[in-house]
Formats: structure tokens, sequence, C-alpha cells
């Protein structure tokens, strides 16, 4: 193979398609509340005898909306060795949190949010707050750091990286699928975890290792409780099972809606299932509602904006020469990917619902606000990107072709 | 455009991994949405397109009062409280209140059905009116809804109850008014087919939807008065309580110029509100009209009409009386024995002479109860008076029809019983209909129950009254014969009427039939007549009767017609003669 003219990489301009394609995606979900969530909070006042404003969530979907962008703009202004020195603090305050929440739990205290025994939501003042996603992020921040920096100590595949590697995903894991039951944001976790352990080059044997055992543990975990095994035996009774149990309605009414959307959709505010039939409508199934608003068509752009987004990490990924922001845009990746695959498979019957929610399309401001300080970094690390490709780690080559990464020299300044 | 990266690089690992999975979801999403896309529209519209009927009201049913309507039949609404025991937030409040404001309709299980959290539709309480219903729906609570059903309500109770009949629990009316003018009293029910929210609440989505607003039922005037059917049941009883605690009867009351009925009381009757207690289906049917029997001697006055319309006799014409007679191989006797010799028409009727009332019909024929004869009296009796037709009353009735005069059966015995009532089943309002006609001047006009609508709370009343035959009867007959029956009540009851009036009438008692022959040990009271002044205002018709006791029309009958009959002249302010 050719040697490439070694890259001056400076500063540049970001990747706006980021900002684009996130921007976009995040109106449409704006457009879908503001047509559906006067329906639901009817449904709720009516169920319930909550008192939601017609309005109510189309306007906090709004200062979610917001909220988001302005945490977007600050990670993409933070200068990256900032980020390195709260990587550490970021994962500190997530385990705290989870621990903090899952003792509030079992004390019973106002705070913490429980259903069916599963404690996943802090409730502050009537705003709620997932611990797990400041989790996920500090597990982003911190293994980009330590994956990469064992990577230019050689020590990659070594046990003195494994170990440490698999005690902290195992804290993780522990506290997100035992403690709260949550084996979705399990899944996000560990395909976000691989994704960064691919791109830091870990070796083949190690990663189809942990493929596998990922898969075990699963599967472990999905039989080993009640309301997983139930899910599961909802999943696969398909099509026949009846709307009695909870799980199976769910499924089938997300089914229904997506079906009745046909090719061209039922078209906006005309949804039948977001006037109560399909729960969380304007959360975890409002992919269902839009493939019955939008239909075929509509629904196939929609994932492809995803697509698009998501390529767009993968040329920042391809692109960077910095081994850090590589594995963190590795990792956004596959949080990203994990949550929309997830998402809708479920709501296609694919795979069994999780509960995860629909990136930046779902209501609800926690996951938007953090992913997007996730995606926020990553158009921070476009601005390094270089013309060619960055050398990559692993064990896919002949190492005589390898050559040392992470030592692209920055512009002084880019030339503005 | 994610497969240009570099073969075997890692990211087009993760490349490849994202296109499989979307390509995955994509044929799914096909499948579901184009292939699949007419079985969830299916299952779509199964859950979520509800066909809900919107019930028409019922309409109302009034009787006259001194010319004003007044309700008689009303509907209720009443509201039936159910739980939803998963959405109740609060078990303890909800009880509370419900036995607060509900008491007594209130189920005992209501702490249980609360508690049972695997149902959703618990029945706690009902018959709510609906002051109770709204009392409890102030209070907001989560779990707890209501349904609406309309009863009908009797403020009179058992007044006219075998007249109103009821209605039964599928809606549909039963027996009396509420059977024969269901159709026009239930409406038509509206239809409405929409896409509704999983409230139920119909939504403006879907191009289905169907509207069909419910045509709701006609509010039906009755000419039933309702003082007059206070007075009739209140005499009615007075009088079989007089005879036996098992005696039993049927007062008709009817307006003799334009046939409509004023009153019709039986006793026993029941409260149309407590239908489903009646155990003996009998007791909804209404004697007057669904009980043809022999009425006896009330029938004199007919043959009397027919005989003085043919021209045959006169109230002076005399015959021979011997107190007994022989058609054929029978031998008829009077009832009132020892007036013997040359006696006038009007003694027939004043005494009830059996003889008497075969001699006219022997004389509608040459001398005998020949075909011609026979003929005559049926053309009367039939065609003219309405016994043995239905007389087209908006009421179920039964019919039974008259032996026809050129058959075996309708030889001259049988027509000779018929002169006075015997062999021949006819119902009181057969009787009553054509007596009316003999004593209005000859007009028959079809007995009728209706006398209009309310249409917007205001009376309708109906228009097309008017007599089904003018000419029954010579108007001059129908005076004479007016005249005859004054004077054969004067005979014996002068005494029970109020001076002043114009009052006539003419007993009846009738043998029945136990085991194939007559029997004077069980018989049939009645009495029939009218009252007013130059004209008839009123006629009225009595029937009474006692397992086992021999009642006689002018002892058991006929004081129950006058109690009546003075009543009326009073309420119906009719002048002095």
């Amino acid at each position: 193979m050719a040697l490439k003219p070694i890259d001056v990489v400076r500063k540049h301009r970001p990747d706006y398609m980021i900002l684009l394609f996130m921007g976009i995606i995040m109106l449409i979900g704006l457009v879908m509340i503001y047509a559906i969530g006067h329906q639901r909070a009817n449904v709720l006042n009516n169920i319930f005898g909550t008192n939601y404003s017609e309005n109510y969530f189309f306007i906090n979907q709004l200062i979610s909306i917001v909220l988001s962008l302005g945490v977007f703009f600050a990670a993409s202004k933070m200068p990256v060795k900032y980020i390195q020195k709260v990587a550490k603090y970021v994962l500190i305050i997530g385990v705290l949190a989870c621990l903090v929440l899952a003792l509030g739990g079992a004390l019973g205290l106002g705070f913490a949010q429980c259903t069916y025994g599963a404690c996943r939501w802090y409730n502050i003042g009537g705003k709620s707050l997932q611990p797990a996603e400041i989790l996920k992020l500090g597990m982003l921040l911190y293994l980009s750091l330590f994956l990469a920096a064992r990577f230019k100590q050689k020590k990659l595949d070594r046990s003195e990286t494994l170990i440490p590697l698999a005690v902290l995903c195992g804290i993780a894991m522990i506290l997100v699928v035992v403690v709260q039951k949550d084996l979705g944001t399990g899944v996000v976790l560990g395909m976000m975890v691989l994704s960064m352990l691919l791109i830091a080059g870990v070796s083949k044997k190690i990663l189809l290792l942990l493929l596998g055992g990922a898969v075990i543990l699963g599967v472990i975990f999905t039989v080993g409780t009640p309301h997983r095994r139930e899910r599961l035996a909802t999943f696969l009774s398909g099509d026949t099972s009846t709307v009695d149990d909870d799980e199976a309605y769910h499924v089938t009414n997300a089914k229904i809606a997506i079906g009745t959307g046909g090719l061209m959709g039922v078209g906006i505010g005309n949804s039948v299932q977001a006037t109560g039939y399909l729960p969380e409508s304007i959360n975890d199934s409002i992919f269902a509602i839009m493939g019955e608003t939008f239909g075929f068509v509509g629904i196939v752009v929609v994932i492809l904006l995803f697509v698009a987004l998501l390529s767009r990490l993968l040329k920042t990924v391809y692109f960077l020469h910095s081994d850090v922001g590589r594995v963190l845009v590795a990792g956004v990746f596959g949080w990203i990917a994990a949550h929309m695959i997830m998402n809708i498979a479920a709501m296609i019957g694919l795979v069994p619902l999780t509960g995860i929610t629909l990136p930046f399309l779902s209501y609800g401001g926690t996951s938007m606000i953090f992913l997007a300080a996730a995606l926020g970094l990553v158009f921070n690390l476009s601005r390094y990107t270089a013309h060619s490709p960055a050398e990559e780690g692993g064990d896919d080559e002949s190492l005589s072709s390898r050559r040392r990464l992470g030592r692209p020299r920055y512009a002084s300044r880019s030339r503005n | 455009m994610f497969l240009d990266f570099r073969k075997g690089s890692r990211v087009r690992v993760l490349a490849v991994f994202l296109f499989v999975c979307v390509a995955l979801i994509i044929a799914r999403l096909f499948q579901i949405q184009i292939i699949d896309h007419r079985k969830y529209v299916a299952m779509g519209e199964s859950e979520y397109v509800k066909r809900l009927t919107i019930p028409a009201k019922r309409g109302m049913i009034y009787a006259m009062d001194s010319g004003d309507p007044v309700p008689l039949v009303i509907n209720e609404t009443i509201f039936t409280l159910f739980l939803d025991p998963q959405v109740v937030t609060k078990p303890a409040k909800v009880e509370e209140v419900i036995k607060k404001v509900a008491g007594g309709n209130v189920k005992a299980s209501i702490s249980e059905a609360l508690k049972d959290n695997a149902s959703r539709y618990k029945v706690v309480a009902t018959e709510l009116t609906r002051k109770q219903a709204e009392l409890i729906k102030k209070e907001k609570l989560a779990g707890v809804g209501f349904q609406e059903t309309t009863r009908r309500v009797y403020p009179e109770n058992t007044l006219a109850g075998q007249i109103l009949g009821f209605v039964n629990s599928e809606g549909e009316g039963q027996y009396g008014v509420e059977g024969a003018l269901n159709k026009q009293l239930k409406g038509v029910d509206g239809r409405l087919e929409s896409v509704t929210d999983i409230g139920q609440v119909p939504l403006t989505i879907g191009a289905k939807n169907v509207n069909q607003p419910a045509k709701n039922g006609e509010n039906v005037v009755l000419t039933i008065d309702r003082n007059v059917q206070l007075e009739a049941e209140r005499a009615l009883k007075a009088g079989l309580d007089r005879i036996s605690s098992r005696a039993t009867g049927s007062v008709v009351v009817m307006d003799p110029q334009n046939g409509k009925v004023m009153a019709m009381a039986n006793w026993p009757t029941y409260n149309p509100a407590d239908y489903n207690k009646v155990t003996n289906i009998e007791l909804f049917k209404n004697p007057v009209l669904q009980d043809p029997y022999e009425p006896g001697s009330v029938i004199k006055t007919f043959i009397m009409s027919t005989g003085l319309d043919t021209g045959v006799v006169t109230p002076e014409t005399t015959y021979r009386n011997t107190d007994s007679i022989t058609i054929g191989d029978r031998t008829i006797h009077n009832a009132y024995k020892g007036l013997l010799g040359n006696i006038t028409m009007q003694t027939v009727l004043n005494y009830s002479l059996n003889t008497g009332a075969v001699t006219i019909a022997e004389k509608l024929g040459d001398g005998s109860i020949d075909l011609k004869a026979r003929e005559t009296m049926y053309g009367y009796y039939h065609d003219r008076f309405g016994f043995g037709k239905y007389t087209g009353i908006e009421l179920p009735e039964e019919n039974r029809d008259l032996v026809p005069p050129d058959t075996p059966n309708g030889a001259a015995i049988t027509y000779s019983n018929m002169t006075f009532g015997q062999g021949m089943n006819i119902t009181m309002i057969q009787a009553l209909s054509g007596f009316s006609s003999a004593v209005n001047g000859g007009a028959y006009y079809a007995p009728t129950v209706v006398n209009g609508a309310m249409k917007d709370g205001k009376f309708k009343p109906r228009t097309d009254i008017k007599p089904k035959n003018a000419n029954v009867l010579k108007p001059e007959t129908s005076a004479t014969l007016r005249g005859m029956l004054v004077a054969a009540r004067n005979t014996l009851y002068a005494s029970h009427n109020e001076p002043g009036y114009i009052v006539g009438g003419k007993t009846g008692t009738s043998e029945t039939l136990v085991n194939g022959s007559y029997t004077q040990s069980s018989t049939v009271a009645s009495y029939l007549g009218f009252g007013g002044n130059g004209t008839p205002k009123y006629v009225i018709m009595v029937r009474v009767q006692s397992d086992g006791m021999n009642l006689e029309g002018g002892i058991h009958a006929e004081p129950i017609f006058s109690e009546i009959s003075n009543w009326l002249l009073k309420y119906l302010n009719v002048p002095k003669e």
C-alpha cells in the first residue's frame, strides 16, 4: 500500500451537516408533538384526571429542543482538553446518581420514580431526569480517553486494560440492567462500548468474545426476570397474541398504527392511534405514530435522515486523526444507532420492547439533551478531520503498514 | 454514501452494521405498510370504529284533563354507576361519596368491586336519579363512570294500566297503547358510526363517519279523560266490593258523537311500572277489547232498533205474551214472568221480555225467523252495528265472528237467541260502539283512544274523525229508541237519576256456557246506557261477574252505571233539559 502524504490537520469549519440533520429530525419531532400532544393531554386528563393544557407537551418539547441546542453549542465550543478533565467527574456523577436513585427507590423516597419495582427516573419538582443518560455520557467520555491512552501505550489487548474495562462496564451494566431493570439502556451501553472498542483497535478475537458474551448475558437477563420474560413472550407470540396482555397490546397497536399508514400515511393530525390506543404515543411509540402519519415513504425518509446523520459520524471517525476523538465519535455513533435501531425494531416487532427513546423525536428532555451534548462534541471534533483517512488500530492489517497515530500537527489557528 | 470507506476499515464494519439493520427495518416496514396494509387497516377499524346507536326518545303518553293534556306516561333518565377499579385512585373516597349520595341504590359488593383490580367494569349502583349522578360527578373521582338509560314512569300509578300497557326491557311496547302504537311511540333510533378515541368519544378523523340523528317517538294524547277514568275505576271497584271480593268487571265510557273513549276501567288491573311482578299474563289483556262474551239482554236494544228502523214495529206495537215461545224444538222463556196478554214493545224493553224480542225477529221475516229475517238481523247486527267485526280501535282487540244467516247452525234457534244477546260473542267495545250509533242519530264512529299528539309542548288534536257509516239508523229511529230507553230505565231506576237530564239504558243478565249448556248459576250482569240532554253526551257500558254467582244487570251493574252517569253529568257540565 502506498504511503499517504502526512496530513497537516488544521482546524476548519465543522461538519454543519451534523447540525442540519439533527435539526431536521428535531423539527419533525416537534411537528409530531404539536400534532398529537393535545390528544395525549386529552387522554391523560380523561383517564388520570390530570390537567395538562393542549399545548403542554409541545411547549415542553420546544423548551427541550432549545435547551438541547444550547447544550449542543456549548459542547461544540468546549476545548478538547477540557473534555479530558471533566470526563472522570461526569462518570463518577453518573454512577453516583444511579446509586442514589437505587437507594432512594429502596427507601421509598419521593424523588425516586419507580414503576413495576424498577427505579429509572429522578422526579425533581415535577421534572424527570434519567441518571442512566449521565452514566452513558460519562462512559463515553472516560472510555474514549482511557482506550486512546491504552492504545498509545500498545496495551490495548492486555489484561491490564481489559480488566479495568470489564470492571467499569460491569458496574455500569449492573446499575442499569440489574438495579434499574433497564435492558434497553444496557443494550445501548453495550453497543456504544463495542463501537468504541472496535474503533480503538481491540483485536478481533477479543471483540468476538465480547460480542458473544454480551449476547449470552442478554439472554440470561432476558430469561432471568419475569417482566423481561413477559416481553420476550410477547415478542415471540407475534401478531397472534391477544391484546389483553399489556405488552402485546402495545406492539399490536404499534403495528396497527404503522400498517394503517400505508404508502403515503394518514396525514398530520389524523392519527387515530394517538388518541389513546397506542401507549406512550409521544414517547417511546412516536415512531409508530410517524409511520401512521407519514406512511412508508415518509417514514423511510425519516430513517434515511438518521442514516445520513450517522454516516456523517462515521465519516468524522474515518477522517479524524485524533485517537480520543475517533473513539468518542464512534461511541456517539453506537449510542444513537442503538437507540434508533432498538426503538424502531421494537415498534415493528423485530425485537422485544425495551422502552428506549427515538433520538431527538421522542418527547422528553433528558435523552435529547444528553444526545445533543454528545453530538455537540462530535460537531466540535469534526473541525479536525483531515482529507485522508486516519490510520486505524487493530489487527486487521499487517503491522508493518501501521503508522503511529495521534500526531497530527494542529495548525496554530485556523485562518478564518 | 457510507460505503465509501476503505475496504477492511473498521469504520466500514460499523457502516455495514448500520446498513444491514436499516435494510431489515425498511424491509419490515414495507411488509407492514405496503403488503399487509389492508390487514392492519382492518385490525385498526375493528378496534376504533365504533357503531353506536343513538336511542330515540320514546314518546310520552298523555290523557285529557278537562280539555287539556296531562302526562300519563313519562320518561325518566336514570343512571347506572360503574367503576374501573384499575383507574380508581382514592377507593376510600369513592366508596364514601357514592354511599353518601346514592345510599339505597348502592350494591353491597362495592367494597369488593373497588378491590377487584382485574376488572375494568364493575356496576356498583343502579337507578340513580340525575341529581344523584350530578352530585357524584361533581366530585371528579377518577375511575367512576355513568351509563344513561331511560325508564317509563307512571305518575298516576295503576290508572288506565290495561290501556297503557308497558315497555319491556328491550324497549318494545307490550299490550295496550304501548304495544299497539309501539312504532309511533318508539321513533327511529339514530346511527352513529365513527372513529372514536379510547374513551369512545367520537373523533372527526376518518371519512367513513355516519351520523344519522334519532327520530324521537311521537307524544300521543289519549282520548281518556283522567278524571273520568278515575271515577270509572273508583265506581267499578266500589260496585265490585259490594258483590264479592272475587268479583271482576269492566266499565267503558265513550262520547257517542265521535267514538272517543273517555274511560276504560277494568278490575283486576296492574301497575305498568311493576309489569314484571305480574304472574298472570291474562292480566295484561284488556277485557273490554279482548274478551268476547255473550252480552245478554242489553242486545234487545239492537233488535228493537232493527224492528223500528225496518218499520215492522213501533213502541206501541203489541204482541201476545205467554211468557214462552217455541222455536223449532226449543222453548224460550221470559225471565220476568206474569205480564201476560197483549203487551207493547215498550213493555218488552221495560221488562226485558225475551218472547217480545223473538217476536220482533219473526216480524222481520214472514212470520217466522226465516232466511229473510236472519239476513235482515245480520245486516243490522254485523254490517251496521259492527258485531263480530274488529272495531279498528288503536288497541289490541279480539273478535269472534257472528254466525252467518245462511249456514246450518245459523238457523232460527241461534238467531232467536241472538235477539236477546245469547248465541253471539261480542266484546264490550263492539256493543258500546254499536250502541253509540243507535242513540246518536244513526252514525257509526269507530271507537278510538287517540285524541291527537303533543308537538313542541302544544296539543294538536286530530282532525280526521268522521263516521264510518252515517246511516246506521234513520235519525227518527234513533230518537224513538232513545225515548224507549229512557222509559225502560225509568220503569225501575227513575229514582237513581239526577233530575233534569235525559238518561236511558238497558240491563243485561247473560247466562254463561258451562260444559256446553247455559246456566243461571253463573251469570254476567251488565248495563248499557246513555246520558245527556237533547243529545246524548256519553254512553256507558258496565259489566260485572263473579264465578259461581248469579248476578243481575239491574242489581249489580246498574248502580255502577248510575254513579258514573250522575257524576259525568256534573263533570261535563251538561245543561239541564
